[in-house]
């Protein structure tokens, strides 16, 4: 879930794997077609050659010697900004946060995930098909958006759960009093992988 | 947006990776490579000692490289990229569903793990045909429900009960890409149950 931006992280894997992809066709061809070692010498030494004319065409004194060469490193840093850029776009969005509301100058309300967590839990305590519980919430593109996650019993219906789900969910917007988007997520876990499904009585 | 569109698009992408994991690793080794050459350029420009290789020394290398190595070895190191290249596109453009599904619901966008539908299966399997814990398996895949069933030695199996008692459970889940079930009884019997 998150905010992760999901496109991005498509296109620029593709760029990335492109580019291996470009890599290890050169060294394919460089290894296997005949004459291709010196074409590559020959087209390393000319882009050198370019670089090197290039420096000298914009001088600078001595410590750095040219703006290209300025130029170059300020590029790499550059890749570098765009590479912890991209690094810091996975995730986020979660919040303690549920709801918030001004009221002027008489001050304002805000209400906590912690408070829906103890209502589920506290709500959820007798189900013996329910093995654990959390409840997040996060900043989506449409507001404020709940994570109901509920840890099924081994062989429980999840209709079963998502019917108890359902409800909890209502109690929550009658409490709330306006509806926001929710995702219950039933999963299993490493309490159902140990826990012995329940016997027909 | 409507209710329903923002429920569909968090079933969406609840049931889809984000790619989270590649990306942090790509960027991750793409930072540290790109901080690497700045910093070795600087030290290059200041004509101080490099810390692995000199920007120049990597260019030499670069240029020798055919020469120095044998072409198996370039073909090897090539074909090794590029499947890696083609694997990281594969991750980038594929569908990247995670085992997952989601389940009719009104209000919530109501998403189940795959193994918890088959554990449930199984134990429907089960009650309905009056086996021990053990004797049903069930895999869920992409668009099946595969349910192998072991009968108990000597005793009759209603394999009619079993196929109604787990149509009518899948279809108390209206899933939202419809399954194929897949009823399966094994030749050989469980001994003594």
């Amino acid at each position: 879930m998150r905010r992760t931006n999901r496109a991005a992280n498509r296109i620029l894997l593709t760029v990335v794997g492109l580019a291996l992809l470009g890599a290890g066709a050169a060294l394919i061809a460089a290894g296997t077609l005949p004459g291709a070692a010196e074409t590559w010498q020959a087209i390393g030494s000319n882009l050198t050659d370019q670089a090197r004319a290039l420096a000298t065409s914009a001088p600078l004194p001595d410590p750095v010697r040219s703006w290209w060469l300025a130029a170059g490193v300020v590029a790499l840093l550059l890749g570098a900004g765009l590479s912890a850029a991209w690094l810091a776009s996975q995730g986020g969005g979660r919040t303690p946060r549920l709801a918030e509301q001004a009221d002027g100058a008489r001050g304002r309300t805000v209400v906590d995930v912690g408070l829906i967590t103890a209502a589920v839990q506290e709500a959820l305590n007798g189900n013996r098909n329910v093995l654990a519980s959390s409840v997040t919430a996060w900043e989506s593109r449409n507001g404020t958006a709940l994570r109901l996650r509920m840890q099924a019993r081994k062989g429980t219906s999840p209709r079963e759960l998502a019917d108890t789900a359902e409800q909890l969910v209502q109690g929550i917007d009658a409490w709330l009093g306006h509806p926001m988007p929710v995702l219950v997520r039933i999963t299993s876990g490493a309490r159902t992988r140990v826990s012995s499904s329940r016997r027909a009585r | 947006m409507t209710q329903d569109r923002i429920i569909r698009r968090m079933i969406r992408r609840d049931t889809h990776s984000s790619r989270s994991v590649p990306s942090i690793v790509a960027a991750s080794i793409l930072l540290v490579t790109f901080l690497w050459l700045a910093l070795e350029s600087v030290l290059w420009l200041l004509k101080d000692q490099p810390l692995l290789a000199s920007p120049a020394q990597l260019r030499q290398w670069l240029l020798d490289l055919p020469a120095n190595t044998i072409p198996a070895g370039m073909t090897a190191a090539g074909v090794g990229l590029g499947l890696l290249g083609l694997l990281i596109i594969g991750i980038a453009v594929g569908k990247g569903r995670r085992s997952r599904r989601a389940l009719a619901s009104e209000r919530t966008a109501t998403v189940v793990d795959d193994d918890v539908i088959a554990a449930a299966v199984s134990s429907k399997a089960r009650l309905a045909a009056g086996l021990a814990p053990g004797q049903v398996t069930t895999t869920v895949g992409g668009r099946s429900v595969r349910v192998q069933v072991r009968p108990t030695s000597g005793v009759p199996l209603s394999l009619e009960s079993i196929k109604t008692a787990l149509d009518g459970e899948l279809a108390t889940y209206a899933l939202d890409r419809p399954v194929r079930r897949d009823v399966r009884v094994l030749n050989e019997g469980a001994v003594g149950q």
